[in-house]
Formats: C-alpha cells, sequence, structure tokens
C-alpha cells in the first residue's frame, strides 16, 4: 500500500498556492515524502506538513481577491450581452414585456404610498384622533363625523388624557373680497388650538393669538399672494361673505400653504368662537355640528380617553342614543366608512386593489420571462455541454445565466423608470394627483427588490436546472427532458391568462355599472339643470332676478332651491300621527321655493307643487315616496305632520329619487316651502345652446350682485363628482388590465414563435405528405387553444366572486349578464389565436424545401 | 545586457541544472545537493530558487509525462538557458580571477 500523506496539509496547499506551481510543488513533496516514509513514517509526515507552511509565502499564494472574478463578471456580461444579440426577438420581447410590468408597478407603488401618506404630516399623527359619533336607532347604527362644539370646553377641563384640542368645521366654499374684488375660496372655522393639533406652520403671526379674536383670519401665503401679491399681509382686512353674512376680518397670521398630502385642503381659517357665538342658532348639546380632534398624551390610554369623553356627552344629554369614540386621524382618509358602527373600508380597498393588480402584472411579466428563458434554454443546452466538458463548475454555469437575468431585468428597470418618468404628467392627470419620481430610499429599495425578484424567478430554471445536466448526455443528445417542464411552463401560461381574463372581466363590468350609474334614471331630470349661490343681495331681493331670468333667451325655467346632490341637510324633527317614541327616523331636508318639483322634473304621484295659486304655501311640505311608506301613512295628502318648525300640511308625494348616490337606498326626503332659506337659484336652461343661454344668465347675474363671483354648478356634474373615486379607478384599472393582456399576449406571442421554431421540421415533412396549410395551422395553435381554455374555466368563476363582491357595494347595480364572461373569455381566445396566428400563418406557408434541406 | 545578481543557493541550485542537463527537477537538486552540501535542505527552498530564476531568466522549465509515480502528479524539468550559463560563466570567472589573484599565504 502507498504511503498516503498528511491529507489536510495537503489541502491547504492547494487552497493557498498558486496553480501554475501546484502541480510541480505538490509532486515533489509527495515524491520526498514517499521517500522519507520508508525510513522515518511519522517523521515523514512532519516534515511534509512543515515544508508546506514554508511555502506559505508571498511568491506561491495565488490571488485571491478582484482580479479574477472581475475578469469571471466581465466574461459573463459579454455572454450575456452576445445572447441578446443573437436572439433578439426573445430579448425584445421580454425587455418590452418585463419593462411596461415594471412601469405599471412602479406607477401603482408611487400611487398607493401617496395614499398611505394622506394626512401623515402632523407631528402628532401618531397621537391625533378625530372624535366620533355612533348614532343608534331603530335601523341601526349611524357613524357621523360630527359632536357637539360644546364638548370642547368639557374635554380640556376635564380630561387629563387630552394634550391639546380643537374644534373647527369642514371645509367649505365662502367668498371673500379684498376691496372691488371677489374671490370663492376654501377656508374654516376653527378654535387656536388647531396650530397645537396640526403641524401648520404660521411665517408670520403668533400661532396663540392668531384665531383669539372674532375677527381674526389666518390665511395661507397661495392666498395671501393671490389676493395681496405679497405675504407681508398682517393686519390687513379682508371681507368675508357667506349667505347674507359679511364680516371684516383682520389677517393675524399667514400659514405655510398645505402639503400636497392634505386630504380636503383649504386655505384660510376664521374664528371658532365667532362661529359658535355668533353664526349658529343650534349651539347645544344635541347637535353635532362640530368637528374635534385631540392629541393624547403619550403615556395615555385610548380606551380610558374615550370613556371619559363619552361621559361627559351622556352627563350633559340625557337618555342620549350616542356613543363616542376616537378615530385615528389619519386613518379616516383610507378608512372613512363605517357600518353598523363598525369600520368597514374605504379608500383602502381601492388600494388594496391596485397592489392586488400590480402583483398581478409582475406575475405576468414575470412569466413571460421566464417561459421564454426556460424554452430558449433548451437551445442552449449544447452551450452547457460545451463548457462543461472544458471545466466550467456548475458554480460558474449559476453564476452566468443569473448575471444574464439580473443584467436583462435592470436594464428593463432603467427603462421602467425612464417610462415612468416621461408618463408621470399623464398617469397624474389620470389620478388626479401630483405624484413625483423622487429617489428615496423606499424607492430604491423597492426598486432592487424587484430586480432580485424577477432577475432570481427568471433565472432559477437555466441555471439551477440545466447546469446540473451530464455534458456527455447533453453531447450526445441524449437529454431526456422532463415532461413536468413542459407541463410547468403551460402551467404559467395558464395562469396569465387567467389573470389577464379575471382583469377584462372586472373591467367590463367597472365599466358597465360606471355607464349605468351615469345612465340611470334618477328619479327626476338631472340635464341642463344649473344652480348658482345666492349671495350678496340676491340673498334678500331675489324674486327680480328670479323673474328677469324667467324672461332671458335660454332660460326655461327658474326656481328658488337648497337642492344639493349627495344630501345636504337631514333632521329628525319630523313627527306624525302614530310615530313610536322610540322612531329616531332622518329625513333629508330641501327647502325649497315655488315650482321645484316641476324644474326638476320630479313625477308627482298625488297632491301638488308648491305654487302661489294656491295661496300662502308656508304651512306645506312635500315627501317622497320612500317617506310616505317608512311613516305608514295611507292617503297622506291634507295630514298633518310636526316639524320643528311648526305643524305643516302634507301638500304632495314625489316619486323616489336618488339624492344620494347609487351606493347608498333612497331614503326618506321632505321638501319645506321655505323660499326664504333657499341657498341656491336653480335655473333650466335650453339644451340647444348652453354656453349662449349660461352666458345670458352671467350677464344678468352681474348687473344684480356686481363684483361677486359667477359660478354656475351643472346637477348632473355634482352626481358624476359623487363617482370620482369609481371613475378615476376605472380608468386606471383599464389602463393597467390593458397593459396586462398585452404583456400576456407578448409572451404567447415569443412562446409560439419558439414551438413553431422547434417543429419546423415535422411541419416541413407533414406538408410534403401532403397536409394542407390550415390543417398545419390547426395543429399548432391546437395547443394554445387548449390552454386558454383551461385558463377560461378556471377565470370565470374566480372573477364571478370577485365583481359580485364589488358590486355589493352599490344600492343600485346592474345584473351580471352572461355575456360578460362569455365575452371575456371569448375575447382572450381570439387576442390568444390572433397572436398565435402569426406564427402559425407564417409556418403554413413555409416552402418544405426550406425548413427540410439542412441534415 | 546587465545580468541580474545570483544569489549563493541560486548559484548552487543553477549549477545542479546545468549539470543534470534536462533531467534535473525539484526532487533530483535536492537530493544532489543534500549529497554535495552533505546537509539537509528544504525543498520549498530549491522551489524558490528555481521560480526566481525562472523569473530573472536563468532557466525555462517544462512539464514531463504522467507517470503512477507522485499520485499521478507530472514532474517539472529545468533546462539552463544560454543566458544561465552566462551568467554562470560570469560567476566562474570572477571566482577564478579573484581565486588567482592570492598571494602564497603559508599557514603554519
Amino acid at each position: 500500500m502507498k504511503p498516503s500523506p498528511p491529507h489536510r496539509a495537503l489541502k491547504f496547499l492547494r487552497w493557498f498556492c498558486r496553480e501554475d506551481f501546484l502541480e510541480e510543488v505538490e509532486g515533489d513533496l509527495v515524491e520526498v515524502f514517499e521517500k522519507q516514509y520508508k525510513e522515518a513514517p511519522r517523521r515523514a509526515k512532519r516534515k511534509l506538513t512543515w515544508s508546506v507552511i514554508r511555502y506559505f509565502r508571498p511568491e506561491f499564494i495565488k490571488t485571491f481577491n478582484g482580479q479574477n472574478s472581475t475578469t469571471m463578471l466581465q466574461h459573463n456580461f459579454k455572454l450575456a450581452y452576445r445572447n441578446f444579440f443573437k436572439y433578439k426577438s426573445q430579448f425584445f420581447i421580454n425587455l418590452t414585456g418585463l419593462s411596461t410590468g415594471l412601469a405599471c408597478v412602479l406607477f401603482i407603488f408611487l400611487w398607493v404610498s401617496d395614499e398611505q401618506k394622506m394626512d401623515k404630516y402632523h407631528d402628532h399623527d401618531q397621537r391625533l384622533y378625530k372624535i366620533m359619533s355612533n348614532h343608534t336607532d331603530a335601523s341601526g347604527v349611524r357613524t357621523l363625523q360630527g359632536v357637539p362644539g360644546l364638548l370642547l370646553e368639557e374635554i380640556e377641563a376635564q380630561v387629563p388624557e387630552v394634550d391639546h384640542a380643537v374644534a373647527m368645521t369642514d371645509t367649505h366654499e365662502y367668498t371673500l373680497s379684498v376691496a372691488d374684488s371677489y374671490h370663492k375660496v376654501d377656508g374654516k372655522f376653527a378654535s387656536p388650538g388647531i396650530f397645537d393639533v396640526f403641524t401648520y406652520p404660521l411665517i408670520k403671526g403668533n400661532k396663540n393669538t392668531a384665531l383669539r379674536d372674532k375677527s381674526n383670519i389666518v390665511i395661507t401665503e397661495d392666498l395671501a399672494i393671490r389676493l395681496f401679491k405679497t405675504t407681508d399681509v398682517i393686519g390687513k382686512d379682508i371681507k368675508w361673505h357667506f349667505w347674507g353674512r359679511e364680516k371684516i376680518v383682520t389677517i393675524s397670521g399667514v400659514m405655510k400653504s398645505l402639503p400636497q398630502n392634505t386630504s380636503k385642503p383649504f386655505d384660510f381659517i376664521l374664528s371658532w368662537d365667532y362661529y359658535h357665538d355668533d353664526l349658529i342658532s343650534y349651539k347645544n348639546w344635541g347637535n353635532y355640528y362640530g368637528r374635534i380632534m385631540v392629541v393624547l398624551n403619550s403615556s395615555a390610554n385610548e380606551q380610558m380617553a374615550t370613556d371619559k369623553i363619552d361621559a361627559i356627552l351622556k352627563e350633559n344629554q340625557e337618555d342620549s342614543r350616542v356613543d363616542l369614540f376616537l378615530a385615528k386621524y389619519s386613518d379616516l382618509y383610507l378608512y372613512s366608512n363605517y357600518e353598523n358602527g363598525r369600520q368597514a373600508g374605504g379608500r383602502i380597498e381601492y388600494v388594496n386593489l391596485f397592489s392586488i393588480v400590480a402583483l398581478f402584472i409582475l406575475f405576468i411579466a414575470s412569466i413571460n420571462f421566464i417561459n421564454l428563458s426556460t424554452a430558449k434554454a433548451s437551445h442552449r443546452t449544447k452551450e452547457i455541454g460545451v463548457k462543461k466538458s472544458l471545466g466550467a463548475s456548475r458554480k460558474s454555469l449559476i453564476i452566468q445565466y443569473f448575471t444574464e437575468s439580473i443584467l436583462l431585468s435592470t436594464i428593463a428597470l432603467i427603462i421602467a423608470f425612464c417610462l415612468v418618468y416621461l408618463l408621470l404628467p399623464q398617469f397624474n392627470f389620470l389620478s388626479q394627483k401630483e405624484l413625483s419620481l423622487v429617489l428615496n430610499q423606499q424607492l430604491i429599495g423597492v426598486a432592487v427588490g424587484l430586480i432580485a425578484i424577477v432577475g432570481i424567478l427568471a433565472g432559477s430554471y437555466p441555471a439551477l436546472f440545466l447546469s446540473g445536466f451530464n455534458p456527455i448526455d447533453i453531447l450526445k443528445g441524449k437529454i431526456v427532458r422532463k415532461p413536468g417542464e413542459i407541463r410547468g411552463r403551460n402551467t404559467l401560461v395558464i395562469s396569465q391568462f387567467t389573470l389577464s381574463i379575471i382583469l377584462i372581466v372586472a373591467v367590463v363590468v367597472v365599466y358597465q355599472q360606471m355607464d349605468f350609474v351615469k345612465n340611470k334614471n334618477l328619479g327626476f331630470d338631472k340635464e341642463n339643470l344649473i344652480y348658482f349661490e345666492r349671495e350678496g343681495r340676491l340673498v334678500n331681493d331675489s324674486e327680480t332676478l328670479v323673474n328677469e331670468l324667467k324672461n332671458t333667451p335660454g332660460v326655461s325655467n327658474v326656481a328658488l332651491s337648497s337642492f344639493m346632490v349627495g344630501g345636504g341637510n337631514s333632521t329628525g324633527g319630523v313627527s306624525w300621527e302614530g310615530k313610536s317614541p322610540d322612531d329616531q327616523m332622518q329625513f333629508w331636508e330641501v327647502r325649497s321655493g315655488q315650482g321645484t318639483v316641476d324644474i326638476m322634473g320630479m313625477g308627482l304621484i298625488a297632491g301638488r307643487d308648491f305654487s302661489e295659486e294656491f295661496g300662502a304655501d308656508s304651512a306645506s311640505v312635500i315627501f317622497n315616496e320612500q317617506a310616505i311608506k317608512a311613516m305608514g301613512l295611507t292617503d297622506p295628502i291634507g295630514k298633518t305632520i310636526r316639524h320643528y318648525t311648526g305643524e305643516k300640511q302634507i301638500i304632495g308625494v314625489v316619486k323616489d329619487f336618488n339624492l344620494l348616490s347609487l351606493h347608498s337606498k333612497v331614503e326618506p326626503m321632505i321638501m319645506l316651502y321655505d323660499p326664504k332659506k333657499t341657498h341656491f337659484i336653480m335655473v333650466k336652461i335650453d339644451p340647444e345652446n348652453v354656453v349662449a343661454s349660461i352666458g345670458n344668465i352671467e350677464v344678468l347675474y352681474n348687473k344684480f350682485n356686481p363684483g361677486y363671483v359667477f359660478k354656475p354648478q351643472f346637477i348632473d356634474q355634482d352626481y358624476q363628482a359623487l363617482y370620482t373615486s369609481e371613475e378615476r379607478v376605472g380608468v386606471l384599472s383599464r389602463y393597467f388590465s390593458g397593459l396586462a393582456i398585452l404583456i400576456s399576449c407578448l409572451g404567447l406571442f415569443g412562446l409560439a414563435a419558439f414551438t413553431t421554431e422547434r417543429r419546423m421540421k415535422e411541419i416541413g415533412i407533414r406538408k410534403v405528405l401532403g397536409a394542407g396549410s390550415f390543417k398545419i395551422v390547426y395543429l399548432l395553435s391546437n395547443d394554445f387553444t387548449k390552454m386558454v381554455l383551461i385558463s377560461i374555466i378556471i377565470a370565470l368563476p374566480i372573477s364571478y366572486f370577485a365583481v359580485q363582491n364589488w358590486l355589493e357595494g352599490f344600492a343600485f347595480r346592474i345584473d351580471l349578464q352572461w355575456w360578460f364572461f362569455a365575452g371575456a373569455g371569448l375575447l382572450a381566445m381570439l387576442i390568444a389565436w390572433l397572436t398565435v396566428s402569426l406564427h402559425t400563418i407564417k409556418a403554413a406557408a413555409v416552402n418544405p424545401v426550406e425548413c427540410l434541406k439542412d441534415e | 545586457m546587465k545580468v541580474p545578481s545570483l544569489g549563493e543557493f541560486e548559484e548552487l541550485v543553477l549549477l545542479m541544472v546545468a549539470a543534470q542537463h534536462d533531467e534535473a527537477y525539484g526532487v533530483s537538486i535536492l537530493e544532489s545537493l543534500e549529497k554535495q552540501l552533505n546537509k539537509k535542505v528544504n525543498v520549498s527552498a530549491i522551489h524558490v530558487a528555481l521560480k526566481r530564476m525562472v523569473e530573472k531568466g536563468f532557466v525555462t522549465s517544462r512539464f514531463g509525462g504522467i507517470t503512477a509515480d507522485r499520485g499521478g502528479r507530472r514532474k517539472k524539468f529545468y533546462v539552463i538557458t544560454a543566458f544561465g550559463k552566462q551568467a554562470l560563466d560570469q560567476q566562474y570567472s570572477i571566482r577564478t580571477d579573484l581565486y588567482q589573484q592570492i598571494p602564497k599565504i603559508s599557514f603554519n
């Protein structure tokens, strides 16, 4: 038996020694060892180990770092580059698919992160809560954002958990005037605490005193520049107008314009005390007119604070059926809906929806990449065989394939970034946002993550599977292709198409529903109906204008009304014969002048409209059908009810119409005759010449109300505004789904190219033996047809449940038609055939000689 | 052309390479040297000397064939180059020259 030299010493030598010296050194060492071993085995071993250590010196140590691996990397890059060029079409398909896919994902990421950032910029964000109220009545629990304004002082005095608190109103549009120039501006009333609770830095003025006085106003920088062309405006006067009231207020502070991510931006703040003491008539514990925000102590217990605040209300209003609770202020933007007192989503649903779409698209784009690289990888088995027999290690092959796929995904990502940069203005237009592409840590993280995910996913098959082949088998052509590979590819194509079909169905349904919403007969005629606010002189003297308007060309009808899309005011202060004392039924309240029913084209079921023919109508009301039904009245005309303003007689019943969005059912409504308190003048104009008619009205308006801004609004546009988020989401999802389908088709296109190319010889032989073109096309399309059919079968039930779920959010919705699904399936099939046919027809037309002459 | 310096041990190894023309490799050089010098030499010293002389251009090397010995590892044979020979000659002539300058000294 040959003596064996110390294994560990040699291993060490092999590890550090330069490769060009290793063989000689090792050989000589072993030879010496063998000779010495005969004499003294143990000394020989020691000697060899010692010698090895003596070799551990610079001349013999190989270079471990740098050079070698960079060379390999360069080599890999070069190979990747050559491969891209060799398979140009595949490269471009991959690149287009992947970069559009990634661009979509980036857009969605920007959108989603912007949504999540909304209202989060306040310093106390983590401890900033809004007090909400749950109102319980027979029909369930209604959640409102309002609380009695009187609560503020009590909270400040009695709840130690609260650091800061502010009472305010919602943002509303008011008219401001400086000298003779009038402007419509969004603003609100707020108590001085607003600057402690929220982070609205003042650039001029003192935040502690800025809203102390009833005649103070704080305006934003933007507004200061708009009104005065300078921000140096402290002490200047502005006149505030609303509904016949005017007040001269003095600027006591200028605050920074609000950041983009403010959900309800405003441009000025007036004193809460003015609003609370002087403006409103309903200042008591039974009215929920205030919005109160609190900042809790960092150590406070949220539940305890809630209990204390709720106790204050209970103390001041006995038998209250209202419970107060705290909701995180910045969460209200995304989680604004409450059902029966429980949080029930809100915009977050769209955020989630888009995140899912982004995942879908990323998945579809990656599948293309994976499928095409696996398909082409079989072309490259020879390459692998040659490389391996030349000594390439498996590791270096793995690295090479990963380099290639990561390189491609990096290029795609760079293109995606360019696309996003170029298309951002259009995207902002569609989404009504002002997003910008700023390279921050988060975005870079996402980018690196995307490259890693896509690159590793797509590179893993050739890198990990193909590199393991035995080179001899490859070169002999003995590679047995596992059926699993093709099946895997088919599965991926099927899932791709499944997702695409789901998206098509979703788009169709959303489109149909939105179309339904827009064109649904609301129960009144909303077309060509405009309204504008009664301001200035019009508050007390609108009769003259109304009469003049009636004689203006292009105007077909005029009426006074405070009809507001989305509801306006509601009241529980209606009682009737047989009303149970527990019943707190809410009625939407519409104050009207003469002819409101007529101008709005509501259908009268019984009785009549408000009209001067019947003398004073001041004690008359009109209900809608739903109200009559809810009150349980039969034969209502002529009956008397009690409204909080006095006894009223029912003079008419109108057909139900939708005052709210179609998400909700028709609710009870009461129309009061109170022309003095109607906020708007409503005008029905001729449809032929809308612009000219509005022009005529404006001329008249300016004559009556010089200085004031004439701002007519269309009722039908107001209705559309109720669905803006749905509308936007609809448009965006249409684009994204279109792209998803396009990307899937690109993948199919590439795959079809691959299969037809592989079967060229077969096609040649079949043609020689007499197969017709049609037969060949059929043959080649067959597999794809099967795949698409399977995806249709999988996709339809899933999409059915998904859209059904979405539609349930609407009280008025379309019925799902069978053809939505059949159409989507058929469309997917047609698109697939069309894509594949580009190749199959070419293949069928080929001259068999061409493909058979080799070999 | 300036001849690079030749160390003492290097000179010995080079002489051995020249002496065992075309048959010199690590172990053979080692053994002859040990026999001639009558002391133990480590094989790594030989290799270091050989590598340096390859760099200096005094010797060239080639691999031998594969044999069953040495675990199938090939020998690396070294041959002296003309340049190496020139360096040896130069060294030799300097030494003899100097040697001949020694006066006859008697050591009693």
